[in-house]
């Protein structure tokens, strides 16, 4: 037998139904789902022409720039933080609930901003994405 | 403190590890499973596996050992490594999982399309990845010698042996579920016990051991060293962890088992939520820490403030079982940065040393780990927190700019990628190493010790430099590469008409 199951020298009678044959039960690899490879039609598209091309670039650049600007964005406030911190006198004497503002400000404070920060660039992005892909299927 | 508690304790993590490892192997049959739990982990449980792979005993132990001794400065630690995942996200997170490659020298050499810069950077991901598992090790011979009393070879062996046995038996599918848990585990273990210290020493409940601490008892003395740490340190370290979060291979493989590139994005942001929430605890730690157990950063073991502050606030069976939660929670923290590691580096070296199978990868895990468990043993713990803050500095020099150029920049050649890595490296590794040698009171030693501010822009200048010199290397795919990259996957609501 080879690996097809066809058994390898009986001569078949040509008028025959398709033998019975064996059913391959195969365990599936995993139990996992297998996903499709997910090379998208967009991206085929996109590399057929020189437009699609073009349109690559654009999201490119346009995901580039709001990368710098959040992450710029980002540091300029912990720049101004520390700034405050060093330079503003009052600033380190002043207490919330016994905490020291700057305490409160470098333990707690930073966090909500970096998420602010994530959640507004997470937003931005798929927009992007769903721009590039909204210009993609019109053509 | 009673040996009995750090006993059971390590023990119990030890087996629970073990138990969810053996589960995940009932799951795990293909290479690909093997590798990258085959790309359909769900964001929650892979926001969580991240969470507990990245805080590590650097996170858990170091940062409040830093506040014992440098006070406010180590907030900027937390800050860093929270933040270390926005850049992540910012630039990495989405193109890398839509690369389609297993591990960061797949990357290089899909990007690049040279073998030459693929051994480049396996070299340096087995570097960092090493790097990163000594100072987990030292954290276990600590952990181990301060709750039991054994000697400190014992913690670090331990924690290779366990590591070991779970890859080897479930390799990455195992390993998710085991990070996740461990994830939810490290942040009850600080949560808990920072519960019930607060509410004793706020007085609302019970009394401390000591009696009620003696009126106008700050615990935040107006002499704190505000700012001590010069201008440069603190931008350094900044850069230094901001930028070296994505270059780590242990957290970046993890990208791969998102779906798809929104769904990367989304589990970041559930990451930076998780790392947030968890930060606030290492700082309660080390603000109570500097009032209760003053002793320990003038012993040289500031390190060991979570573990013990528990036992000496807490009395009787209560302060056991915190304690009990305490060293589990640390211990979960090694196995689960060092496991981490050594999977992504056992990825690595099999695939390029050992064909890629799954045998290649068990054996190649073995080595991974062997090795650093040799220097750890070999060496001293330092502080925790600093030891890893140099490894985020090495990486940002090295695999971070490759990352961030080869991802966005269309120029970038075979030939820069190595000239930039090697100049960081170089740079970066000899500036640390000479530090070392430097007096304390030399005005070349913050520039030494903490050298990220400066190799990094090196690194990315000889990278942009090089290449621009040597167009003729760009690669013919990269264009092609790129648009793989960033173009969004097709939105998985609407399956195409073939299924």
């Amino acid at each position: 037998m080879n690996d097809d199951g066809v058994p390898e020298s009986q001569p078949v009678p040509p008028a025959a139904p398709p033998a019975a044959g064996r059913v391959r039960v195969v365990a599936p690899g995993s139990q996992a789902r297998h996903l499709p490879e997910l090379t998208s039609v967009s991206q085929e598209v996109a590399e057929q022409s020189a437009v699609g091309e073009v349109m690559v670039r654009s999201l490119i650049r346009s995901q580039l720039r709001l990368s710098l600007v959040v992450a710029f964005g980002f540091m300029a406030a912990l720049f101004i933080g520390t700034m405050v911190l060093r330079w503003v006198p009052g600033f380190s004497a002043w207490r919330i609930l016994g905490i020291p503002a700057p305490w409160l400000m470098l333990g707690a404070g930073v966090y909500p901003v970096i998420g602010a920060c994530a959640w507004l660039y997470v937003r931005a992005a798929t927009k992007n994405e769903n721009q590039y892909r909204d210009l993609v299927e019109e053509k | 403190m009673n040996p009995a508690v750090g006993f059971t304790a390590v023990i119990a993590v030890s087996v629970i590890t073990a138990l969810i490892g053996i589960y995940g192997l009932r799951v795990s049959r293909t290479t690909s499973d093997f590798y990258v739990a085959s790309r359909t982990v769900r964001p929650w449980w892979n926001a969580s596996a991240i969470g507990g792979e990245y805080l590590s005993a650097a996170s858990f132990l170091g940062i409040a050992g830093l506040i014992m001794i440098s006070g406010l400065d180590a907030l900027w630690f937390p800050i860093g490594y929270t933040a270390g995942y926005l850049m992540l996200l910012f630039f990495v997170a989405a193109p890398l999982r839509r690369s389609g490659a297993y591990t960061i020298p797949d990357f290089a050499e899909a990007r690049l399309g040279s073998t030459g810069a693929r051994h480049v950077t396996s070299i340096l991901v087995v570097m960092v990845g090493w790097l990163y598992i000594v100072p987990q090790l030292h954290g276990a011979a600590l952990t181990i010698r301060t709750t039991t009393g054994l000697p400190s070879w014992v913690g670090a062996v331990a924690v290779v042996v366990i590591v070991c046995l779970t890859v080897i038996t479930g390799g990455m599918r195992s390993i998710t579920f085991v990070q996740a848990f461990q994830f939810w585990l490290k942040l009850t273990a600080l949560a808990v016990p920072a519960f019930f210290i607060l509410l004793l020493v706020t007085g609302t409940a019970g009394t401390l051991p000591g009696g009620p601490l003696p009126a106008g008892t700050d615990f935040f003395p107006p002499s704190d060293p505000l700012g001590s740490g010069s201008m440069y340190t603190t931008l350094s370290l900044l850069v230094a962890l901001l930028f070296g979060t994505l270059g780590l291979p242990h957290v970046l493989v993890r990208f791969y088992t998102n779906p798809d590139g929104a769904a990367a994005r989304r589990t970041t942001l559930i990451v930076l939520g998780l790392l947030s929430i968890f930060y606030l605890f290492p700082t309660i730690f080390g603000v109570l820490g500097r009032v209760f157990l003053p002793g320990l950063a003038k012993e040289g073991t500031p390190d060991a403030t979570v573990l013990l502050l528990p036992g000496a606030l807490v009395g009787g069976m209560g302060g056991s079982l915190l304690t009990a939660l305490v060293v589990a929670g640390a211990f979960a923290a090694f196995l689960s940065t060092t496991s981490g590691l050594v999977v992504s580096l056992a990825g690595v070296i099999s695939q390029d040393l050992l064909g890629g199978s799954v045998r290649g990868f068990r054996i190649a895990a073995v080595g991974a780990a062997v090795v650093p468990l040799v220097v750890a043993l070999g060496t001293d713990s330092l502080a925790l927190a600093g030891t890893v803050g140099l490894v985020f500095a090495f990486t940002a020099s090295t695999v971070c700019p490759l990352l961030l150029l080869g991802i966005w920049w269309r120029g970038l050649t075979d030939a820069g990628a190595v000239a930039g890595m090697v100049v960081g490296g170089v740079l970066c590794g000899a500036a640390i190493m000479l530090a070392a040698r430097v007096g304390v009171d030399s005005g070349w030693r913050d520039v030494l010790a903490q050298p990220a501010a400066w190799t990094v822009p090196a690194s990315f200048i000889t990278m942009v430099l090089v290449s621009l010199a040597t167009p003729r290397r760009r690669s013919p795919g990269a264009a092609r590469f790129m648009s793989k990259l960033h173009v969004p996957e097709r939105p998985l609501a609407h399956p195409g008409p073939s299924r």
